[in-house]
C-alpha cells in the first residue's frame, strides 16, 4: 500500500536479512544436534560464526544513520519488515557478544594484539579480522594474524592461541625453545578442544541463549503483513479501518494521513456502522492531505498558513478526531489469531506495538503509569513511531488486574467530560488547550486494542459498553488448511490434505494448536494421519462449554448419516467420548443433573410403558445419592461417575429435533421459597408466647395445624353485623377468637391490593379483602390449582377483629405488668387467663351496652381500654376513609356504612368512658416509661378504694 | 387459646392418654436421680406434653417461668469463627432448644453450646436437684457427627446435667446415644383414647356430643391427638349444635395429594408426570416434608388400587423413600416413584384390559 514508498530500500533490507539472519539459523541447527556428527568439532566451527560479523554491526548502524537522515521529526513509520530485521539483528549481535564473553580467556593477550592491529573500522584492516568487545562495550576489530607454523590440520585451536603464538615468536626471549612451546600449546589446545567438543552439548543445553531452541512454527510463520492474515477478511478490514481513524489524531495534520480513497476502499468492504464518525474523519483527512500536498514542512503554524482558518480547523480536528469508540475489543476463542491481527494491523498502520499481557504486573497503580506512557507521551527519541497499546488477555484481569480496565475507563470518561467542557468554553487557541489537557487528565490519544477470550467476563462489563467490539469467527477450514499446507511444504513435512483438514476440524480451527501439533509430529518424524487424533499425540483443548450447551448435547441426538454399520458403531463410541469429556469438563454436576431433570420430560421420546422414564428418574436418583454421599464423605474422585449417568440418560431419551432447553428454575425457586416460608414461620413462632410456641414445630404446624387453624380463625357462626346485635353466645365466640388470635399473635393487616386476585370473582370476599392475615399463614395452604374450602371473614368482621386484637394486646401487656408484682407463677397463669377472659368480656361489654352493668368489675383497666379504643378508632378512621375513596363498586355501599359504624362505636365507647369518669372522682393517666416525679409503688387497688 | 393448648395436661397426674408412662415417670423422678431420657414416637402423640409435665414434676412451678432467647453464639473452629443463631427457651432449671436448626453446623452447636451449658452447675439455693435439664428437640435430624459428639457430652457432664431428647423415630438416633438414655416410647394414642379426650374436652366446654361424632373425628385424625383436637374445635366453630353426619373439614395438603393421586390414576405419560412434578413442587415449597407426601400419596393410591398391585407398590414406595433419605433432592425420588407407579399400573391395565 502507501507505506511502501517510505521504506528506505526494501531490496537491501531483504538482502541483509537473508545474509545476516540465515547463517545464524544454520548455526542454530548445528548446535541443536551436535551429537549426530553433522559437524564435527572443528577449528573452522568458529570461523563461520565470525565471518558475517564484520558486516553485521556495521549494517544496522549505517541503516540507522540513513534512517535518521531520512526521517523527519514526526517519523514516517517504516515497514514492519525493516523493524523486524533490525530488531533481530540487534538481538543477534547481543547474542554474539555474550557468546564471545563466555568463551573468553583472561583478556590480557587481546590487549597485546589490540596494540598492534586494531581499528574501529573493519575496513581499515586488511585481511581477516575479528571483532572484539571490551567489557565496557567498546567494540573494535582486530586483525587476525596467521603464522605459517600453525598448521591448518590442527583442529580445535582457539583464536587466542593463534594470537599468542605470533606474539611470543616476535619477542624471542623465551626460556624454552619456541617449537617445544608451540607443541605443548598444540597439545593443550587439542585436549581442550576435544574436551570442549564432548561437553559442548551440556554446555549449550544449559545456556540461556535462545540460539539453541528451534523457533516455534507458530512464531516462524506468523503473518508479517496484513495480506497474510488468516483471520476473517471482514474482521481484518474492520480493525484496520478503526485504526486508520486514529490517523488524524495520532499523526496529526501532517503527512501521514490516510488518503480518502484508501479509507473509502476499506469502508467499501466493511460495514458502515459508524457513518457519522467516519464522515467527520473524511473531511479532516482530506484537509490533512491537502496540507501535505502544499508543503512538506511538518508543523506549519496556523498563522503562517494561507488558509489559517482551515489549518486551525484541521488542527482542532486532529485533536478531537479520535474515533467514536476509543477502545477496540477483540474477542474470540483462543488460537484464531487475535493477538497476531492486533500486532500486524497496528504495525501496518505505522504504530509501534506495546503489549501488556497477563504476565505483566497489572495492578492499577503500576499499569496506570504504563498506559499513560504509551498513550499520551511521544517518545523522547524522535525517531520512534507512535505507540499502539495492545492489552492481551484482558478478561483474565481479576482482582489487581482489573486496574487496566479501570484506567482505560477512567481515561475515556475523562475525555467525555472534557469534551463537554470544551463545548462550553468556546474558541480558544487550540494548541495551548491541547498541551494543558495532557497535563490535566489522562486522555486517550493513542489507539488501545484489548484482547479477550470471553466477551462476557464480568471484568469487562463496563468496557464492553464503550468499546468497539469485534467478535472473531472461526476462519474457514479451507483457509486454515491452505496455510497449513504451505507451511508443511516449506518445512518439508509430508501430509495429506485430508489429514490437515481433519486436524483443523479437530482443533476447531485453532491455528496455534494446529501448528504446534504439526511441529511436534515433525520433530518426532511421525506422519500425520487421521487415526492419530484419538491417541494422546494431539491434545484437545480443555475448554468448558456453557452449561446450556451441555444440556443441549445431552438431550439432542446428533444426526447420524447413513453409513456402514461398523462406521456407525465407531461414531457412537466417539459420541460417547465427546459427551464424556464435555460433561466432565463442565464439572458442575449438580446443575447439570438439575437441567436434565428439568428438561427431559418434555422431550417427545417414545415410551408407551414409561420404562425409559422410570430408568431415567432412577438414575437421576442415583446421581443425587452419589452427590450427597460425596459431599458427606468428601470423596471427590467419585464425581467421575457422574458423566456416565448423564450419558445413559442421553442414550435413552435424546431426540434428533432441537430441544427447547430451559434453565432449571423450578428446583432453585422451590428451595428459595421453602427457606423463605420456613423463616416466616419461625419468626412467627418466636413472636408467640413460649407456652404456645414450644409445642409447635414448622412441620407439625404445616402438617397438622394450618388447615384447622384457619378454619378456627374464620368461624362461620360470626355474622358480619354491628357488634351490639350479637347474641351472648356469639359474643363469647368472638371473645374466644380474639383470645386465640392474640395468643398465636395473628392479626389482620392491610395488604396491597393484588390485581391478580380479581380473577376469582366468584368468591367476592377474596377479591375485595384488603385485610389479610399477618403473618400470612394462609399462604401455606395455597397450592396452585387448588381451591381451598376456606372462607375468609368479611371485611367488616376483620376490621373489628383488628381492633379487638390490638386492644387485647395492650391489655395483656398491662395485665402482665400488674401481675408481675404478684410473684407467684402458678397463680399467675391462672389469673392471667381469668383476667384475660374477663377483660375480653368487659371490653366488648361496655361498647355494646354502654351501661354500667359490668361496672362491678370495672377497674382502671376499663378506663385504659376506652382510651385505647378511642385511640385505635382514631387511628383507624383514616384507612377507613381511604377505603371509601379507593374503589367504586358493589362494596361501596358497605364501606360507607362502616366508618359510621366505627364512629358510633367510638362514640359509644367514649360515652361509656365519660359516664364512668363522672361516676368516679378519680382520674389518672398512665404514661409508660416517663416520669419526673418521685416513684413509689402504688397499687391501683389502693387508689380505687373508696 | 386453642383447645389443644388449653387442655394440655400440665402435670403428670393429669395426663390421661399415656397414664402408664406418666406413672413410671413420676416414680422415676420421686427418687433423687434421673437418667438421660429419650422420648420417641409419632407426632401428635404427646411427647412434648409429657416432657414438660415431667420437668414441672421435677422442679415445681419454677420451671414454668421461661423466657425466649435468641442468642448468637460465636464458635471458633480453628480456621474461622462461626456465628450461629439459636432460639432457646430457658428457665432457671432447664433449657429447651432445637439444635438441628443450625443445619449442617449442628455439630458445633452440640460441641460448644451444649457443652458449655452442660458444664455449668446450676446454682440452686435449696439444693433440691443438683442438675439441670437440657431438652433437645428433633434429635433425629441431627447429623451423625453431631450425635457422635453428643455422646461424650452425655457421659462427661452427667453429674451436673440431664439430657432429655425428643424425636420421632429412634432409628435415626445412633445406637450409642440410645444406649446412654432411658428410652421412652410414646406411641400414638388409640382411637378410644382420643375419643375419651374429646369427650373430656366436650364436657369442659359444655358441648353436647352426638353419639359416634367423636369416634368419627378420631378415625379421621390418623391417631394424631393434636389433629383430633383441632378437628374437633374446627367442627365446633363451623357448626355448633353438632349433627352426627357433620363433615369434618379435611387437611388441605392431604386434599391436594389426593388430587395428585387422581391425576396419576387417570393418565400415565411423561406429560402427566411433568404436571405432577409441578404439583409436588407446590407441596414442597409449602414446607410439607417429602416423606409425608410420599406416605399420603401411597395411601391415596392404595385405596383405588387392585389388590394384586398393592404389595408391589408398597415395595416401591419403601424403596424410593429410602433413596430419598439418602439423597437431597426429594423431587427426583418422588417423581421416580410416580413414574414407577405409572409404569406398573399401565402394564397392569394393558395386561388385564388388553
Amino acid at each position: 500500500m502507501e507505506m511502501d514508498m517510505d521504506m528506505p530500500d526494501p531490496d537491501e533490507l531483504e538482502w541483509m536479512e537473508s545474509h545476516g539472519l540465515l547463517p545464524e539459523e544454520e548455526e542454530d541447527a548445528y548446535f541443536d544436534e551436535p551429537d549426530e556428527g553433522f559437524v564435527p568439532p572443528h577449528g573452522d566451527s568458529d570461523q563461520p560464526r565470525d565471518s558475517p560479523q564484520p558486516q553485521e554491526p556495521a549494517a544496522p548502524r549505517t541503516n540507522e544513520a540513513s534512517e535518521g537522515g531520512l526521517k523527519r521529526p514526526p517519523p514516517p513509520p517504516p515497514s514492519e519488515q525493516e523493524d523486524e530485521g533490525e530488531r533481530s539483528k540487534r538481538r543477534n549481535v547481543g547474542r554474539e557478544d555474550e557468546d564471545w564473553l563466555r568463551y573468553s580467556p583472561p583478556p590480557a593477550p587481546e590487549v597485546v594484539i589490540a596494540e598492534k592491529t586494531i581499528s574501529r573500522y573493519a575496513s581499515e584492516i586488511h585481511g581477516d579480522s575479528v571483532p572484539v568487545t571490551a567489557p565496557n562495550g567498546d567494540r573494535v576489530y582486530a586483525k587476525l594474524a596467521f603464522e605459517g607454523l600453525v598448521g591448518q590440520g590442527i583442529s580445535g585451536t582457539r583464536q587466542w592461541t593463534h594470537f599468542s603464538i605470533p606474539n611470543r615468536g616476535h619477542t624471542g626471549l623465551l626460556s624454552e625453545s619456541f617449537h617445544s612451546l608451540t607443541r605443548r600449546a598444540e597439545q593443550e589446545a587439542l585436549a581442550k578442544a576435544l574436551q570442549e567438543s564432548t561437553d559442548s552439548i551440556d554446555h549449550e543445553a544449559c545456556s540461556v541463549t535462545p540460539i539453541v531452541t528451534e523457533k516455534l512454527w507458530v512464531e516462524k510463520y506468523a503473518p508479517n503483513s496484513f495480506t497474510e492474515l488468516l483471520s476473517d477478511e471482514h474482521t481484518n478490514r474492520e480493525v484496520l479501518l478503526w485504526l486508520k481513524q486514529w490517523d488524524s489524531c495520532v499523526f496529526g495534520s501532517h503527512i501521514r494521513a490516510t488518503g480518502d480513497e484508501v479509507l473509502s476502499a476499506l469502508r467499501r468492504h466493511s460495514s458502515t456502522t459508524q457513518k457519522n464518525a467516519s464522515n467527520r474523519n473524511f473531511f479532516s483527512k482530506s484537509k490533512g492531505v491537502r496540507v501535505v500536498s502544499l508543503d512538506d514542512t511538518p508543523l506549519n503554524a496556523p498563522s503562517s498558513n494561507p488558509e489559517g482558518l482551515g489549518g486551525s480547523f484541521s488542527r482542532m480536528s486532529s485533536v478531537d478526531n479520535t474515533p467514536e469508540q476509543k477502545v477496540l475489543l477483540l474477542c474470540g476463542p483462543p488460537g484464531l489469531g487475535k493477538t497476531t491481527l492486533a500486532h500486524v494491523a497496528a504495525r501496518h498502520c505505522g504504530y509501534h506495538v506495546v503489549e501488556i499481557n497477563a504476565s505483566d504486573d497489572r495492578s492499577a497503580s503500576s499499569i496506570e503509569t504504563k498506559i499513560l506512557d504509551v498513550v499520551q507521551m511521544n517518545s523522547i527519541m524522535s525517531d520512534s513511531k507512535p505507540k499502539c497499546l495492545v492489552i492481551d488477555e484482558i478478561d483474565g484481569a481479576l482482582g489487581d488486574g482489573k486496574g487496566a480496565v479501570e484506567v482505560i475507563l477512567k481515561m475515556i470518561n475523562a475525555e467525555k467530560s472534557n469534551n463537554s467542557d470544551r463545548s462550553t468554553n468556546g474558541e480558544e487557541t487550540q494548541v495551548r488547550k491541547a498541551s494543558k489537557k495532557s497535563h490535566k487528565i489522562a486522555k486517550l490519544l493513542r489507539p488501545v486494542i484489548c484482547i479477550c477470550n470471553d466477551l462476557y467476563a464480568p471484568a469487562l462489563r463496563q468496557l464492553r459498553q464503550v468499546a468497539k467490539v469485534h467478535v472473531f469467527v472461526q476462519p474457514t477450514i479451507s483457509r486454515v488448511v491452505n496455510r497449513l499446507k504451505y507451511i508443511c511444504k516449506t518445512e518439508g513435512f509430508k501430509t495429506s490434505l485430508i489429514a490437515l483438514s481433519a486436524l483443523a476440524e479437530y482443533t476447531e480451527c485453532d491455528i496455534r494448536s494446529c501448528l504446534n501439533t504439526l511441529q511436534f509430529l515433525n520433530k518426532k518424524r511421525v506422519a500425520l494421519n487421521v487415526t492419530a487424533f484419538d491417541s494422546q499425540v494431539i491434545g484437545q483443548k480443555d475448554k468448558s462449554k456453557s452449561i446450556l450447551d451441555v444440556w443441549k448435547q445431552v438431550l439432542q441426538k446428533k444426526k447420524v448419516k447413513r453409513t456402514a454399520k461398523s462406521e456407525s458403531h465407531f461414531n457412537e463410541d466417539k459420541d460417547i467420548n465427546s459427551l464424556f469429556t464435555l460433561i466432565s469438563n463442565r464439572g458442575d454436576y449438580d446443575v447439570t443433573m438439575d437441567g436434565i431433570h428439568e428438561n427431559f420430560l418434555r422431550l417427545s421420546y417414545h415410551d408407551p410403558m414409561l420404562q425409559k422414564t422410570v430408568k431415567c428418574l432412577d438414575i437421576l436418583g442415583v446421581s443425587d445419592s452419589l452427590t450427597q454421599y460425596v459431599y458427606r464423605t468428601q470423596q471427590m474422585p467419585l464425581h467421575a461417575y457422574q458423566p456416565p449417568i448423564a450419558i445413559t440418560i442421553s442414550r435413552m431419551v435424546a431426540q434428533v429435533e432441537k430441544p427447547n432447553i430451559e434453565w432449571p428454575k423450578a428446583l432453585q425457586r422451590s428451595r428459595a421459597l421453602l427457606l423463605e416460608k420456613k423463616d416466616m414461620l419461625k419468626t412467627w413462632q418466636n413472636q408467640m408466647s413460649p407456652f404456645v410456641s414450644r409445642h409447635l414445630s414448622v412441620e407439625s404446624f404445616v402438617e397438622d395445624i394450618a388447615s384447622p387453624f384457619l378454619h378456627i380463625l374464620s368461624p362461620l357462626g360470626l355474622r358480619p353485623v354491628a357488634l351490639n346485635l350479637l347474641s351472648e353466645r356469639e359474643k363469647d365466640e368472638l371473645a374466644q377468637l380474639v383470645d386465640t388470635m392474640v395468643s398465636y399473635s395473628v392479626t389482620y393487616r392491610n395488604k396491597k391490593f393484588v390485581p391478580q386476585e380479581k380473577a376469582n370473582i366468584s368468591v367476592v370476599q377474596h377479591e375485595v379483602s384488603s385485610l389479610s392475615l399477618y403473618p400470612p399463614i394462609n399462604d401455606v395452604i395455597n397450592f396452585k390449582g387448588y381451591q381451598s374450602e376456606h372462607i375468609g371473614l368479611s371485611l367488616a368482621m376483620k376490621q373489628v377483629l383488628v381492633h379487638e386484637v390490638e386492644k387485647q394486646k395492650i391489655i395483656k401487656d398491662s395485665s402482665g405488668k400488674l401481675l408481675n408484682q404478684t410473684n407467684d407463677g402458678d397463680i399467675k397463669s391462672e389469673a392471667l387467663s381469668a383476667i384475660r377472659k374477663k377483660t375480653v368480656a368487659d371490653s366488648i361489654g361496655p361498647k355494646l351496652h354502654s351501661s354500667k352493668d359490668s361496672s362491678k368489675h370495672n377497674s382502671c383497666m376499663l378506663e385504659m381500654q376506652s382510651n385505647s379504643t378511642s385511640s385505635v378508632n382514631d387511628k383507624d378512621s383514616r384507612p377507613a376513609k381511604k377505603h371509601s375513596i379507593r374503589t367504586v363498586n358493589f362494596f361501596e355501599r358497605f364501606r360507607k356504612e362502616k366508618p359510621v359504624d366505627a364512629k358510633t362505636r367510638s362514640d359509644a365507647g367514649q360515652q361509656g368512658a365519660t359516664i364512668l369518669r363522672d361516676s368516679r372522682p378519680l382520674i389518672f393517666k398512665f404514661n409508660e416509661g416517663f416520669t419526673n416525679a418521685v416513684k413509689r409503688p402504688v397499687r391501683v387497688r389502693d387508689l380505687l378504694l373508696n | 387459646m386453642l383447645w389443644v393448648d388449653k387442655y394440655r395436661p400440665k402435670t403428670l397426674d393429669k395426663v390421661t392418654v399415656h397414664d402408664q408412662v406418666a406413672q413410671n415417670l413420676r416414680k422415676l423422678v420421686s427418687e433423687q436421680d434421673c437418667p438421660h431420657l429419650l422420648f420417641y414416637g409419632p407426632s401428635g402423640s404427646g411427647k412434648k406434653t409429657l416432657i414438660l409435665a415431667l420437668i414441672k414434676q421435677m422442679f415445681g412451678a419454677g420451671a414454668e417461668k421461661v423466657k425466649l432467647e435468641n442468642k448468637t453464639w460465636k464458635i471458633d473452629t480453628g480456621t474461622r469463627t462461626l456465628e450461629i443463631e439459636l432460639a432457646m427457651l430457658s428457665s432457671s432449671h432447664h433449657v429447651e432448644m432445637n439444635p438441628s436448626d443450625a443445619g449442617f453446623q449442628d455439630r458445633y452447636v452440640v460441641q460448644e453450646v451444649i457443652k458449655e451449658m452442660a458444664k455449668n452447675r446450676p446454682i440452686d439455693a435449696k439444693g433440691k436437684r443438683a442438675f439441670k435439664v437440657l431438652v433437645l428437640n428433633e434429635v433425629d435430624k441431627l447429623s451423625r457427627e453431631a450425635q457422635h459428639s453428643l455422646r461424650r457430652t452425655m457421659e462427661k457432664y452427667s453429674s451436673s446435667c440431664r439430657l432429655i431428647l425428643c424425636c420421632n423415630s429412634s432409628s435415626k438416633v445412633t445406637e450409642a446415644v440410645r444406649s446412654r438414655c432411658l428410652n421412652v416410647r410414646v406411641n400414638a394414642p388409640s382411637e378410644d383414647q382420643i375419643v375419651q379426650v374429646l369427650e373430656f374436652i366436650g364436657k369442659k366446654e359444655n358441648l353436647h356430643l352426638p353419639a359416634g361424632f367423636a369416634a368419627r373425628i378420631a378415625a379421621q385424625s390418623n391417631r394424631n391427638l393434636r389433629r383430633a383436637i383441632l378437628f374437633f374445635e374446627t367442627c365446633k366453630v363451623q357448626q355448633y349444635p353438632f349433627t352426627s353426619n357433620q363433615v369434618v373439614p379435611p387437611l388441605d395438603w392431604e386434599q391436594y395429594v389426593s388430587e395428585i393421586a387422581t391425576d396419576i390414576l387417570t393418565e400415565q405419560s411423561p406429560k402427566r408426570l411433568y404436571a405432577v412434578r409441578q404439583k409436588f413442587y407446590e407441596l414442597l415449597v409449602n414446607c410439607i416434608p417429602p416423606e409425608s407426601i410420599l406416605k399420603k400419596l401411597l395411601a391415596e393410591l392404595l385405596r383405588k388400587l387392585d389388590a394384586d398391585l398393592k404389595h408391589e407398590i408398597c415395595h416401591w414406595a419403601a424403596h424410593y423413600e429410602h433413596k430419598m433419605r439418602l439423597g437431597s433432592k426429594a423431587i427426583f425420588h418422588l417423581e421416580a416413584f410416580v413414574a414407577k407407579f405409572m409404569s406398573v399400573y399401565k402394564e397392569f391395565l394393558v395386561a388385564t384390559f388388553g
